[in-house]
């Protein structure tokens, strides 16, 4: 059995989700967090629970919208599963209205009760259910609570479709649907009220596929003849907005009946944001806190952290490999291997957990508190003035952690020439797998000013992000179209096993990562620099490394850091960003950070070392971002772009930087 | 007109048709329309979006978008 949950946005159908599949989704407190159906087992084994992004009708605008259509179009479905957030009920019901028509087995999940009561909102129920016609069970999708009745109520057998039809739109439009029905009987199975309402609507996915199945023109004249019938009435404007009122009158009745509203009290949320808001306070109390985050990850408590893990390392868990492999008379060769490739490589990215840690949390407390949307209104004026909006905000703070998912944000951005500027420059968020090379590089040559350091490089990261967003807008990506309508959450109060869910769920990427990919890549590196054109174990300035190191090094030269070994770890630092620290633990032969940031000021100035940041900051995006990209805009042309363009900002700036800072003396 | 209004006003969407197609179509889906009691709940400063509640919701809208809704005040 597929059942599928749907919603308006922001109504906890991932939360509920994962409560009844207990699977863990990403949650957050904004609008369009799940931008792709999400497939989970369903309790008890009843069958498939489809998770969908939230929509508001299902006349889709933006793409993760469409993933809805397109999904009640092509795919079976045997149960809908519909969340009401009953503080919005009358906007929610928009959406039940449409998906009573799907005339599909349906029970509603009525979430949010306790946010409606604290707004004076009693909601009826049973009365509820009684005029709709399907079950409705109330639920808390935070913490799980109606759950199990829910799951008693799906698993029984005696759901039928509700065949009536809750909306009269009118005789002209009633009459239309039985022509269209005529044109379309027995070449779907999808119900055909449905199909005409929607195609009556304008939902271009509809008409896509039932012009697919009969003749075009036959069901366009049905559409233009209905229109000029409506068109002698008075208060007529579209097609659109005739069936939106008529489904708000028919809302407006069941509301009547089942919802009691008594004195409100002004909820929290209101206070908190006439601060967070504030005309004057907005934007710098948003930076306040972002550089809060960073104090808080590069110095006050990360780098401490890092620093035991660090000693932990190449310590005692040094020692204990070196014991284990002196205990069965390793060779040589497996001991350098296991030593200086290994623990050199896979230890050196993994010192820097507890930062990205940290930098996590503070990502998903943004998430869940509803700050995010909030912050997204706060930037909007300056978004706008670069040709972007300002919910393009959001994907580029998620980037921050990494730019896959923030890539895939994007979706909920409704025109196409914003979402793809977004696609294109969010890879220039400084993600987490970059943080480990500031850490290192700061720790050596910028001690007493680390958080400044690298809050100078997320600053960089994001104004030429804004710099090229009105260069690219304003050339390549001319259109006068942006849309910016954003819902403001209510503020929830995080809680602490859901922020830290979300912050491992975050998390155990990296560590997976460096378990598999980077432990792969180790031995990898190790191996061209063990080997040579001459045999093994050779000089590291005879290897296969420093050979493909040295082809391209001379690029290098004139920002900074024309070495074989920057060139080597900046190539290994395309198929994933914190394979940098890796090879460089590899190379410079050193065991652990301490020796290694002592080792790189022979081989860096402090000038030449800010350059190399910016250059991590900005070249070319991992591997996986730039398959997200390809997977996300679907043309290799715009890939491309968004690997050259960032190699080329990347060099211009390093050159500017450190030429001009040779110029003045710096250097 | 919306311009009018400040901070805490409120008043009553009278006309929302000269507002973009896809602006007024996102309002209808947050159930904003012609008849909607709306309050200002804040202005960003340099011309940045306004924040304004309706049936106990907070939506964002741009202040170009804003000043062509025609709204009464109450």
């Amino acid at each position: 059995m597929e059942i599928a949950l749907i919603g308006n946005p922001n109504t906890g159908k991932t939360s509920l989700f994962n409560n009844l599949t207990g699977s863990y989704e990403y949650v957050g407190n904004w609008s369009g967090v799940t931008v792709e159906k999400k497939v989970g087992v369903f309790k008890k084994n009843l069958g498939h629970l489809i998770d969908l992004p939230g929509v508001y009708t299902l006349n889709p605008l933006s793409k993760d919208e469409g993933v809805v259509t397109s999904f009640f179009l092509n795919e079976s479905v045997d149960r809908l599963l519909n969340i009401l957030d009953a503080s919005q009920l009358e906007r929610n019901l928009h959406l039940t209205l449409q998906l009573l028509e799907f005339e599909k087995p349906a029970l509603i999940g009525l979430n949010m009760i306790d946010v409606a009561n604290k707004r004076g909102i009693q909601i009826d129920y049973m009365k509820l259910s009684e005029i709709l016609g399907v079950s409705v069970v109330p639920v808390v999708a935070r913490s799980g609570k109606g759950c199990d009745k829910l799951v008693d109520v799906i698993g029984a057998k005696s759901i039928q479709p509700t065949k009536k039809n809750l909306t009269y739109y009118g005789k002209e439009l009633e009459e239309a649907i039985t022509a269209f029905s005529g044109e379309l009987t027995g070449k779907t199975n999808h119900s055909l009220r449905f199909l005409a309402v929607q195609y009556f609507e304008g939902n271009e996915y509809v008409k896509n596929y039932v012009n697919g199945l009969t003749n075009p023109q036959k069901l366009k004249a049905i559409m233009e003849k209905l229109e000029s019938e409506l068109q002698k009435q008075t208060d007529f404007k579209s097609l659109t907005n005739f069936i939106y009122l008529k489904r708000k009158e028919v809302i407006e009745k069941i509301i009547a009946e089942v919802a009691r509203k008594s004195d409100t009290v002004i909820p929290l949320s209101e206070k908190i944001d006439s601060i967070v808001t504030n005309r004057y306070l907005g934007m710098p109390i948003f930076l306040l806190l972002m550089y809060f985050m960073f104090m808080l990850t590069f110095d006050w408590l990360g780098t401490p952290l890092s620093d035991v893990l660090d000693a932990f390392l190449t310590g005692p868990v040094t020692a204990g490999f070196e014991k284990v492999l002196g205990a069965i008379h390793a060779s040589a060769f497996i001991h350098a291997l296991i030593i200086e490739g290994l623990v050199a490589g896979v230890g050196g990215v993994l010192v820097f957990v507890p930062q990205i840690f940290i930098l996590f949390f503070f990502i998903s407390l943004l998430e869940d508190s509803g700050y995010m949307a909030r912050v997204a209104l706060v930037m909007d004026r300056i978004m706008e003035s670069v040709g972007l909006n300002g919910k393009a905000f959001i994907p580029m703070m998620i980037g921050f952690g990494c730019n896959v998912p923030g890539i895939m944000a994007a979706r909920t951005i409704e025109t196409p020439r914003e979402r793809l500027l977004t696609i294109l420059l969010t890879p220039l968020m400084s993600c987490s797998a970059r943080l480990p090379v500031y850490a290192l590089f700061v720790g050596a040559f910028f001690a007493a000013h680390k958080a400044f350091v690298v809050l100078s490089l997320y600053v960089l990261g994001i104004v030429v992000a804004l710099v090229l967003a009105k260069v690219f807008s304003t050339t390549l990506l001319k259109s006068e179209t942006s849309l910016f309508v954003i819902e403001l959450p209510p503020y929830r109060l995080p809680q602490f096993q859901s922020l830290w869910k979300s912050t491992w769920d975050k998390g155990k990427g990296f560590v997976r990562k460096a378990g598999t990919f980077i432990f792969a890549g180790s031995v990898f590196i190790w191996l061209l620099s063990y080997a040579g054109p001459k045999g093994l174990n050779v000089d590291m300035d005879h290897s296969f490394l420093a050979a493909i190191g040295n082809i391209i090094a001379p690029i290098f030269d004139p920002i900074g850091f024309g070495t074989w070994q920057a060139s080597a770890s900046l190539i290994t630092g395309f198929l994933a960003k914190e394979a940098i620290i890796s090879t460089m633990n590899i190379i410079y032969f050193v065991p652990n950070d301490a020796g290694l940031q002592a080792l790189l000021a022979h081989y860096y100035t402090p000038l030449a070392a800010y350059s190399f940041m910016v250059f991590i900051l900005l070249y070319i995006p991992c591997l996986a971002t730039v398959a997200t990209i390809y997977k996300e805009t679907n043309s290799k042309k715009w890939t491309a772009f968004s690997m050259i363009y960032a190699f080329v900002i990347a060099y211009v700036l390093s050159l500017i930087i450190y030429q001009g800072g040779m110029l003045l003396g710096i250097g | 007109m919306f311009g009018s209004l400040k901070t805490g006003d409120k008043g009553k969407i009278l006309d929302l048709s000269h507002v973009g197609h896809l602006v007024q179509r996102r309002l209808l889906d947050l159930g904003i329309t012609e008849g909607s009691e709306v309050c200002v709940k804040c202005v960003m400063p340099f011309g940045g979006p306004i924040m304004i509640e309706s049936c106990g919701q907070c939506v964002g809208i741009r202040r170009k978008e804003a000043v062509q809704i025609e709204v009464e005040r109450i």
